[in-house]
């Protein structure tokens, strides 16, 4: 089979497989465009193209545009992944290669912070965060990522520090390097792809997380895309439209981050020709 | 959890340095994160409204749960969705993340479009969407008229409800997949290329390669996944309600509607707090057989 | 949207100098005195962004009258709104003006978290009768902003070209009933008469309470749900089930109220349903252009329907600037200009004068609200809402009726289930 043949093959299983899972965000374009009246009916896309659904949608905030709500989200967004990813990198270092005294005990408590419904944790942390002034603020939101959140990545990089062989670290220890050099100058190159993972899946995952940004989150100047997505439905009316517009621009910064990111993260380390 | 120490682990205790290392989570957990948690165990010992404050009542929420049919019915909703989506998210990502592993021009592009659908996550518009797809008159129905099969309103009866949401979790299985995609890459190359020149199919490399090598990654999936499945929300809430006739009625939807809707929060925080044991059970035995299959690079290579 | 003519303006303009003049004398008697401190109102409520933006143009207008009151408005959606408010009231930092919903207030109410609003003099700006229905043992915890109620609407361009008999005002549920089985007759296969709504508990109640039976938990405590006419209401749905003169199961449970892809009604798959005044302007939009014509409730010798404010405003009861509240409320519902501004962003203005001043720059939507209105009011009974503590029972019944949608149960279990969590419940609010 020669390299020609193979990836003719592959494109062939990719394209129609690429169509499958993109086809409901195609009918979502296509809704994007429609009246209200037109969504009723099954059709993909419009008889007349509504492009007030957007023009109006992204100014549809009397103060603010969508523009105001982008910059805040992603202003927020910065110091999420920030946080994340440091936090992940380093206590994730912490728990995969270094043995303290409790290190199980403390794992397990990482571990259970995923087990318990946020649901039920919600009230009392806002209660908390309002006797320390800091609602109608982004602290809520950004500071568990730099502090005590983020079980789910300090897990994720632990797994890929318990991948890469331990004769690396020996070798380097066995010259002279502390553990603070071995985290700097091998294991943190070495677990960039987790750590773009770690970034991405933050930022998406922040962008989404609607309920925090509803409580903590009160002024317009502050309202996240998120919040400002919520303004097109009243209790009995939607405006589909614009909003099916408008939260699909949503997802654009994550679609390009993700088109830009996904490079490092899957070839970050194949060059690196390491032996196990 | 991490098993048994080494040898060669033993050696260097890093108490200082560990401590050090982990000290934004430990830190955070001690300040932001215990004081909630401690909270909403007490609170599973009241009755507490949010509107008033709580009150002291014992065990009677855990008595009460224990006889509720609703707990009942969620568990088994909910235990249901854990067997299916889980399994199937896994196998389903794994094969795509193999796939888009693969050295092909455009690949940036394929592997965007079919990460995509986990980019809409949790949004309003999801439901639309789904309503859409799998309404009586939606794009499912209108393929199976092709075939001459008549479809059912598949978010709307009982008996394929929480099958089409399964079908929605494996369709947004995104991260899951990524993770894959990213403990792929870490396997050195050379394996394989070695493994050709002995003469190993692609079956062959598959199951004594990329499985002992991508264990941790697997295990590190299969863990998450499991935790949560067990605390799936968003899309029951979002587009079932719950219903019809209580099909999805997931675990966590009960709890929430008992906290928010029916403002019973000491009810829901022992709801949660036994939701914790039955997800720490799992996960416990998760990792008393991952010794058993997880194979460590950094352990000396002990592999099975 | 609205468009005003210009010689409408000016008589605006010109009513609205005079009832300033009339107005700014009333503001000179009574409100001196607490009015002097300052405050800084937070205020809360749900909604668009129509409603969003004529709000705080209606705050500002208040503000320039009265520089020392300053407001922190906050506003969210419907949904998000229900879960911010108790996460508020855990935290004791309740809004000082709050919107309130007639299907939450009695939760907040029960538990001293508003305060008494009795002492707002409303004569001359609300009807008495409304007052007197919207009241919780005998007192006033929200002033009520607009005018809401139950009709039906259905559709008269396609029930007419099938040649069937047009429902009338004040017809009786047998005359519904056959409606449905003539409709049958004359519709094409996919099209039906009436929705199946089975698993909605209030529509079982209108036909409690129309024939005078009362509501399923009377008084708010006492557990009411009445065996035989139980039986013969779902009966009868079972019956008109099985000859397809309602929406098979999964049709029905695909609806969404409003929804412009699955409402039975807005995508002509259903000719009739029952309506409220507040959501009019949404049913226009899924069928505009005036197929639309109302029509009351079924009734029987009780009346049939209600028609009764649910929108209000309320004031906490740890706000420290209650007298500040009282009057700015007060001001919101009777200023003219406040009422322009605000047009119908909450529904029918509950003051006739701003009702009366706004009229003629209806939209066809607006319009549509009015007549559901009229046809409401005639015969209607009072709101029953769910008692705050029967909520179990509320959600119970929704799953068990669909589980009888879809033969997965029988009426007999389902109403032996009904009955255990109706006595718990009743249990819970004695």
């Amino acid at each position: 089979m020669t390299e020609k043949q193979s990836s003719w093959k592959n494109h062939l299983i990719l394209i129609p497989f690429s169509l499958l899972m993109i086809y409901p965000v195609i009918w979502w374009i296509g809704a994007s465009f429609k009246s209200q009246a037109e969504l009723s009916l099954p059709t993909l896309w419009p008889e007349t193209y509504m492009w007030e659904n957007y023009t109006n949608g992204w100014s549809y905030s009397s103060q603010y545009t969508f523009a105001k709500f982008f910059a805040n989200t992603l202003i927020m967004e910065f110091w999420s992944v920030l946080g994340g990813v440091l936090t992940a990198a380093l206590v994730g270092y912490g728990f995969g290669r270094l043995n303290f005294r409790f290190r199980n005990f403390w794992f397990s408590v990482l571990l259970m912070t995923l087990m318990l419904p946020s649901q039920v944790t919600v009230v009392p942390q806002y209660i908390m965060y309002n006797k320390l002034g800091l609602t109608d603020s982004y602290i809520p939101l950004i500071l568990p990522h730099f502090f005590g959140g983020g079980a789910f990545f300090v897990f994720l990089v632990v797994q890929f520090i318990r991948g890469i062989p331990r004769e690396l670290d020996e070798a380097a220890q066995i010259d002279g390097a502390s553990v603070y050099a071995i985290f700097f100058r091998i294991i943190a190159p070495l677990i960039k792809p987790a750590l773009f993972t770690v970034g991405i899946f933050t930022f998406l995952w922040s962008w989404d997380d609607f309920f925090a940004q509803l409580l903590y989150l009160s002024s317009v100047e502050k309202f996240t895309v998120g919040l400002g997505l919520r303004m097109f439905i009243d209790q009995f009316e939607v405006q589909w439209g614009q909003l099916l517009a408008m939260s699909l621009l949503s997802v654009a910064p994550s679609a390009i981050i993700f088109f830009l990111a996904q490079k490092h993260f899957v070839e970050g380390i194949a060059t690196t020709g390491l032996k196990g | 959890m991490f098993g048994k120490k080494s040898g060669s682990g033993k050696k260097f205790q890093h108490n200082t340095a560990g401590y050090l290392f982990i000290s934004p989570w430990l830190i955070g957990f001690l300040l932001l994160t215990l004081w909630p948690i401690l909270q909403s165990l007490y609170l599973s010992f009241t009755e507490y409204s949010l509107l008033d404050s709580p009150v002291w009542i014992g065990t009677e929420n855990y008595s009460n749960i224990l006889s509720d049919k609703l707990f009942v019915k969620s568990l088994i909703v909910t235990f249901t969705f854990v067997l299916f989506a889980v399994p199937i998210k896994m196998m389903f990502s794994l094969l795509v993340a193999m796939l888009l592993n693969k050295n092909v021009k455009g690949m940036s592009i394929y592997r965007t479009l079919i990460y995509f659908p986990s980019l809409i996550g949790g949004s309003i518009a999801v439901a639309a969407l789904w309503r859409n797809m799998f309404g009586l008159e939606g794009y499912i129905n209108h393929i199976l008229g092709w075939f001459g099969i008549q479809g059912v309103g598949w978010i709307a009866n009982p008996d394929t409800a929480l099958g089409t949401l399964i079908l929605l979790n494996t369709w947004q299985f995104g991260s899951t997949m990524v993770i894959f995609l990213a403990g792929l890459k870490q396997i050195p190359k050379d394996l394989y290329e070695s493994a050709s020149v002995d003469g190993a199919g692609v079956f062959r490399k598959f199951y004594s390669i990329t499985l002992p090598m991508l264990s941790p990654v697997i295990f590190f999936n299969l863990v998450l996944g499991i935790i949560n499945a067990f605390q799936m929300f968003t899309s029951a809430f979002v587009i079932t309600g719950g219903g019809p006739a209580n099909s999805t009625y997931m675990y966590v939807l009960f709890l929430y509607e008992k906290a928010f809707k029916q403002y019973q929060m000491g009810y829901a925080s022992s709801l949660a707090w036994i939701l914790l044991l039955i997800i720490g059970v799992f996960t416990l035995i998760n990792f008393t057989v991952s010794k058993y299959w997880v194979h460590y690079e950094s352990e000396g290579g002990k592999s099975n | 949207m609205k468009k005003t003519r210009p010689w409408l303006k000016t008589l605006a303009v010109g009513a609205l100098a005079s009832v300033l003049v009339l107005s700014g004398c009333n503001a000179g008697n009574s409100g001196s005195g607490s009015s002097d401190k300052a405050a800084n109102l937070k205020i809360m409520w749900w909604g668009s962004d129509v409603r969003h933006e004529a709000t705080q143009k209606a705050l500002d207008m208040y503000t320039a009258a009265n520089p020392k009151v300053t407001f922190a408005p906050e506003f969210t959606a419907w949904d998000g709104y229900w879960q911010k408010l108790p996460t508020l009231a855990a935290s004791k930092t309740l809004p000082d003006i709050m919107q309130m919903d007639a299907a939450y207030i009695q939760g907040y109410v029960k538990r001293g978290l508003l305060a008494d609003l009795s002492d707002i003099d409303l004569s001359g700006i609300v009807d008495e009768q409304v007052i007197d229905n919207i009241k919780i043992d005998g007192k006033v915890y929200g002033v009520p902003l607009s005018y809401n109620g139950q009709g039906m609407v259905y559709d008269k361009v396609a029930l007419e070209e099938a040649g069937i008999t047009l429902p009338t005002n004040n017809w009786t549920w047998e005359d519904f009933f056959a409606y449905a089985e003539e409709a049958r007759t004359k519709l094409p296969k996919d099209k039906y008469p009436i929705d199946d709504l089975r698993n909605i508990w209030e529509w079982y109640q209108f036909y409690q309470t129309s024939k005078g039976l009362g509501p399923i938990f009377k008084d708010g405590t006492t557990f009411n749900l009445d065996k035989d006419t139980w039986f013969e209401f779902n009966s009868k749905y079972a019956e008109f089930q099985k000859a397809g003169i309602v929406p098979p199961a999964d049709l029905q449970l695909t609806s969404k109220e409003n929804d412009p892809q699955t409402d039975t009604f807005g995508t002509g798959r259903v000719m009739l349903r029952g309506a409220s005044v507040g959501s009019a302007t949404a049913i226009e939009a899924l069928l505009p252009g005036g197929r639309i014509a109302v029509n009351s409730y079924p009734i029987g010798e009780a009346g049939g329907g209600w028609a009764q404010s649910t929108i209000f405003f309320s004031v906490s009861a740890a706000s420290k600037n209650q007298a500040q509240a009282k009057e700015f409320i007060k001001w919101f519902i009777s200023n003219a200009e406040a009422g322009k501004t605000l047009g119908t962003v909450r529904g029918i203005p509950i003051n006739n004068d701003i009702l009366k001043s706004i009229e003629s720059s209806f939209t066809a939507g607006e319009q549509l609200g009015i007549d559901l209105l009229g046809v409401a009011k005639e015969k209607a009974l009072p709101f029953y809402p769910a008692p705050a503590g029967a909520e179990d029972f509320v959600s119970t019944y929704k799953s068990e009726m669909e589980s009888v949608m879809f033969n997965k149960t029988t009426l007999e279990q389902a109403y032996e289930t009904l009955v255990e969590k109706g006595k718990a419940a009743e249990a819970k609010l004695k």
